[in-house]
């Protein structure tokens, strides 16, 4: 009887901590990867008297594209606002801008297919951590409190770790 | 990188290129650049002045083709590292980086650039430029004083270079269409009588600018670069900071709000009407920055003769609220309103009730307008009959623009490089929209009508 209980929990434990994996590592890979996207727009010409107008009026349409070229780590209003403050050095903000959105890619596959998981997730902490930072700075309270959610959901994580399975590399 | 910064002053500068310089008036105000058929090569381009606009400018300039990126001129060492990261991201392409506009001028060989710096440094950056054999694109203000935009016309004239005055909105397709096809072909206003135009900002946007001071340039490079002029009495390096980030405050150094927010919608009003006003009433105040030396709010009413009849203008620029429909310009006519704005979210076309219905659904029939809403009587126990109108049906334009705002006028520019287009606002033509906003801060302080003569709207 005790055998199954204790079975039974594992299994739910199990079934957290691979719920909690997910959440996270998609959190952390699609952030990362909406990085990389910027709007592309398509126009169609209007049409007056039955052809193509001469004046360049179009009706729009707007595309999301993914690709190197639009990369940027911190979006553009932040990156000012965290500019303007004096314990944010510029050469500190050029290299996070830099490496913010490969770091959350890096850090999503590893805890996605479960390398170094215990590692990964501290690594993942500190990320939100600095943002989090950075948002008390410039006084966005609402982020905050949602950067609080997801280090609720990595100490999770970590408490459940014991039972992490379907990993590549389940040191560390 | 180049680091050694300019001894020429602006006063040198400008006693340098425009002192002994005489007017060239019979040279053409739109202006063809190489003949038809010429190489288009890429076109070398330069900036001068990294701040936010140029910024607004680069990021129009992305999705252009036919574009070499070579050098940027910034006092600012931050800007500059910006600039360069941008065009290295977006182009993999390494520009060169001059603290000095007159060193850049002198080394890189150029065929445009694009001065994007404070309004009193827009005539000197732009007849140097000129001068050094560049085709220039000026943001406008065209100065922050009329010799200043002056002398740009005569430079243009004297070098036979291109320069376009960023009045982005006479490249807006959506402009050019509303004038020619709306409001000169089909006449959906009928006769135009009044005319309203306002920019409404916020108070939380019309804050002082703050910035980290250690990437702020040191006081002598400021005082060396003009941001003291005005001042009584030697200036702090605080203050010279305060003047080079929030120089729109300063009389010495801009024209305030009405030049800043109201140049591109006055411009309008004058465009569409095809002439300059004949007379000018204004009112403005400090009333809640009071600290600021320009006016925080301001109101004027122009007159207009036009061939269909005389008409007035009026246009506020208010900077503590941004209630009221944000910015635009109306068009008001016996028949029809065009209500247009740089936004397509600000724009409106209204019939009125008298116009001839007919006409209108077949302009809509056309693809020349659409039909968005029929006019729905307000209605209500407060509703008195006999002092109603019936409400206007609404319209709207049939398509916009799919493009970043400056995009069309940068590509017009280009374009007219190439000698394939012809300028949109040279400098002429933007002097003679722009020469009487630079009245309206005198017939606000003065509370006299001015009544324009040559003398004040001459080129």
């Amino acid at each position: 009887m005790s055998t199954e209980v204790t079975s039974e929990n594992d299994l739910s434990l199990f079934l957290g901590m691979l719920t909690l994996r997910l959440w996270l590592a998609m959190r952390s890979l699609q952030t990362g990867l909406e990085k990389f996207t910027g709007m592309t727009s398509g126009a169609t010409p209007v049409e007056i008297d039955g052809a193509a107008n001469s004046y360049g009026l179009t009706e729009s349409t707007m595309t999301k594209t993914y690709g190197f070229g639009y990369y940027q780590g911190v979006p553009g209003p932040l990156y000012d606002k965290f500019l303007a403050e004096p314990l944010i050095p510029a050469f500190g903000l050029t290299l996070y801008n830099l490496f913010l959105g490969p770091v959350l890619l890096l850090l999503g596959v590893t805890l996605l297919i479960g390398v170094a998981t215990r590692f990964t997730l501290f690594a993942m902490g500190l990320v939100y951590a600095s943002l989090t930072f950075g948002l008390i700075l410039i006084k966005q309270d609402a982020g905050v409190a949602w950067l609080g959610i997801h280090i609720i959901m990595i100490v999770g994580a970590l408490v459940l770790s014991k039972h992490n399975r379907f990993t590549v590399l389940k040191k560390w | 990188m180049t680091t050694q910064l300019s001894t020429l002053s602006r006063r040198d500068f400008l006693a340098k290129s425009t002192l002994g310089a005489g007017l060239v008036l019979g040279a053409p105000s739109i202006l063809r650049s190489r003949e038809p058929g010429a190489p288009a090569d890429d076109i070398r381009v330069g900036f001068i002045g990294c701040g936010k606009q140029h910024e607004v400018l680069f990021n129009a300039m992305v999705n252009i083709p036919g574009i070499h990126y070579v050098a940027a001129a910034d006092i600012m060492r931050d800007r500059l590292g910006r600039t360069f990261g941008a065009i290295r991201g977006r182009f993999d392409t390494q520009i060169k980086r001059y603290f000095d506009v007159a060193e850049m001028l002198e080394k890189e060989d150029l065929d445009a650039v694009f001065v994007s710096t404070p309004d009193f440094w827009h005539a000197p950056h732009t007849v140097m430029a000129l001068e050094a054999g560049c085709h220039v694109y000026c943001e406008k203000m065209m100065s922050n004083i009329l010799e200043g935009a002056r002398s740009m016309v005569d430079a243009m004239d004297r070098t036979g270079k291109l320069c376009q005055i960023g009045h982005q909105r006479r490249s807006n397709p959506r402009y050019t269409y509303t004038l020619n096809e709306l409001i000169k072909k089909e006449k959906v206003c009928g006769q135009i009588i009044n005319i309203n135009g306002q920019w409404n900002r916020a108070l939380s946007s019309s804050q002082d600018i703050v910035s980290k001071p250690s990437i702020l340039p040191k006081a002598d490079i400021l005082r060396a670069y003009g941001f003291g002029n005005g001042a009584t009495g030697e200036l702090t390096e605080e203050q010279l900071r305060h003047r080079f980030l929030n120089w729109r405050f300063y009389t010495a150094l801009s024209g305030g709000p009405i030049s800043d927010l109201g140049a591109h919608q006055i411009d309008i009003f004058n465009w569409f009407l095809g002439g300059q006003p004949t007379s000018l009433q204004a009112s403005g105040g400090r009333s809640y920055f009071k600290d600021r030396e320009h006016f925080d709010n301001v109101m004027c009413i122009f007159d207009y003769d036009t061939p269909e009849g005389s008409a007035r203008a009026f246009y506020q620029v208010l900077t503590t609220t941004s209630a009221g429909g944000g910015y635009y310009e109306s068009f008001m006519g016996t028949e029809g309103t065009i209500e247009i704005s740089e936004r397509e979210a600000y724009t409106n076309i209204y019939k009125e009730s008298g116009a001839d219905g007919t006409k209108w659904d077949e302009l809509v029939r056309r693809g020349l307008l659409k039909k968005e809403a029929v006019g729905q009587a307000a209605g209500g126990a407060d509703a008195i009959a006999s002092y109603e109108s019936a409400p206007p049906d609404k319209y709207a334009l049939p398509g916009g623009l799919n493009k970043a705002p400056h995009q069309p006028h940068i590509e017009n520019f280009l374009s007219t490089i190439r000698g394939e287009a012809k300028l949109t606002c040279d400098a002429r033509h933007a002097l003679e929209s722009e020469a009487p906003i630079y009245w309206v801060n005198e017939a606000a302080e003065s509370k006299e009508t001015i009544h324009f003569t040559d003398e004040h709207l001459h080129t």
